[in-house]
């Protein structure tokens, strides 16, 4: 599955008004797919981190039109949702948008199951880190399978999320 | 927009970046130090995506309840079966709590006690569940237009499900019992009481027990009314294991298919409770009615 990419050195201006949105509205839809009650035992403790798959696959391809702002309000409106710590998710957006851009030339160009291997490596990092701010938040070690199933169910749910938005990118977005 | 000049414009750019994310770890340990200090900002945001969530839980719902009633065509015979014997259970502790209560009442009036405080329900709808395992808490779409208060109970059928920590507008906020958060006095089977503690997992732990020998495998949990907080007697769950790791409960709630929950109102009028409705035989025309009474 190749993503047709951006070349490196300029990101083509898009002027309509919605496909501009289009970065911040599919991340703010993956916080809110996020807290919805699916009725699958043991779903709810193993959720997939989807914001984190959204502000990869956009800070890769189009990180103009997801500035650090809209990271930043989707994550705290994340933690208000889902009754997190507040500044927890947009302390992990952020810090995926720093991680992220560091390594962009390296991801930009390749094919997919390179990109799906960064995601995998940020994946593993964002949830050793959530659970270790957990840990030091609550004062006490909580359980790191939970946090190991967790990571795997996001990375395993990563290609349906990529392959979904870069549909959106290029049907909304017109560049094939 | 204000005119910057390029340089202001790329120094802003980048150092945006770098302040949020102070900003948002100054967040995290604020939020943490101070609890209050963020809750209004948390109810008018869940006030205002309340009515996205529930609009979008409701296919959810449905979607659930057409694999239960594809899963309730092909177990017709046997659940047949065992609803008939469950009935006939049921029709005896009926007659079995009829005459507690009538006994009960003799009792009460010979010792002038004061009467029972009666209680109402709310029904409200699960619209959201906190995603990962380090916060257990759901979002149900009652509020305060709804009577709803902070720190009321919210129940199921089965058992109890949790306490409302935050109740805006529209929504509440239901830290579950299995959060690490979660305290509840409860009492034993055998009046011992102790305090259910969770801890983020499926099952969440007794504490401050007198004695561990007071505590079996399979004895009923519920509610002590400790503080006045929860309605005493609700059904928390059954001891699922005591030995040296501690005491484990397993709730009766199914935590993970949560659809609708009550939420309890202990109220403070003088009001005598409700009768019981009737469960009427099989062999007779039914009636209609549901064993939904009204709580003690």
């Amino acid at each position: 599955m190749t993503l047709k990419v951006f070349s490196i050195p300029a990101l083509p201006r898009v002027n309509n008004g919605a496909a501009r949105m289009l970065p911040v509205a599919t991340t703010l839809l993956a916080a809110v797919v996020s807290v919805l009650p699916v009725q699958i035992p043991g779903y709810a403790a193993l959720t997939p981190v989807f914001t984190l798959m959204a502000a990869y696959h956009w800070t890769i391809y189009r990180p103009d039109l997801l500035p650090p702002i809209a990271l930043f309000a989707i994550g705290l409106t994340e933690d208000l949702l889902a009754g997190s710590p507040i500044g927890v998710n947009a302390l992990l957006l952020l810090l995926t948008r720093v991680a992220v851009l560091g390594y962009r030339r390296y991801f930009i160009n390749r094919n997919f199951p390179f990109v799906w291997t960064g995601f995998t490596l940020l994946a593993a990092a964002a949830m050793l880190g959530l659970w270790a701010l957990h840990c030091m938040l609550d004062l006490s070690i909580l359980d790191f399978r939970n946090a190991v199933v967790r990571a795997a169910l996001t990375v395993a749910m990563f290609p349906l999320a990529s392959f979904m938005l870069g549909r959106a990118q290029r049907a909304v977005m017109g560049t094939g | 927009m204000i005119r910057l000049s390029p340089q202001m414009r790329t120094a802003i750019q980048r150092t945006t970046l770098p302040v949020l994310v102070l900003l948002s770890a100054g967040i995290v340990l604020l939020g943490k130090a101070d609890q209050l200090f963020f809750d209004s900002l948390r109810t008018s945001v869940t006030d205002s995506v309340a009515p996205v969530l529930d609009g979008m839980a409701r296919p959810l719902n449905a979607l659930g309840s057409i694999v239960d009633h594809a899963k309730m065509v092909v177990t017709t015979y046997q659940e047949n079966l065992r609803l008939s014997a469950e009935n006939e259970k049921l029709l005896q502790w009926q007659q079995t709590a009829l005459n507690l209560d009538a006994e009960n009442r003799q009792l009460r009036g010979l010792l002038k006690a004061v009467p029972k405080t009666s209680v109402s329900y709310a029904t409200a709808r699960v619209i959201a569940n906190s995603g990962g395992a380090f916060v257990r808490s759901i979002l149900i779409n009652a509020g305060t237009e709804d009577r709803v208060r902070r720190g009321q109970a919210a129940i199921t059928g089965e058992g109890l499900v949790g306490r409302l920590t935050e109740v805006g507008d529209r929504a509440a906020r239901v830290l579950l019992i299995t959060d690490l958060n979660s305290r509840i006095p409860v009492t034993v089977e055998n009046n011992v009481p102790a305090v259910l503690a969770g801890d983020n997992s499926e099952r969440p732990r007794l504490m401050y027990l007198a004695s561990s020998d007071a505590v079996k495998v399979g004895d009923r949990i519920v509610t002590s009314g400790e503080g006045g907080i929860f309605p005493p007697g609700l059904a928390v769950g059954v001891v699922s294991a005591a030995d040296a790791g501690g005491v484990r409960v397993e709730p009766y709630v199914e935590l993970s298919q949560l659809g609708y929950v009550l939420v309890v109102d202990y109220g403070l009028s003088n009001a005598l409770p409700q009768p019981l409705p009737m469960l009427t035989r099989p062999s007779r025309r039914p009636k209609g009615d549901t064993t939904e009474g009204a709580g003690r």
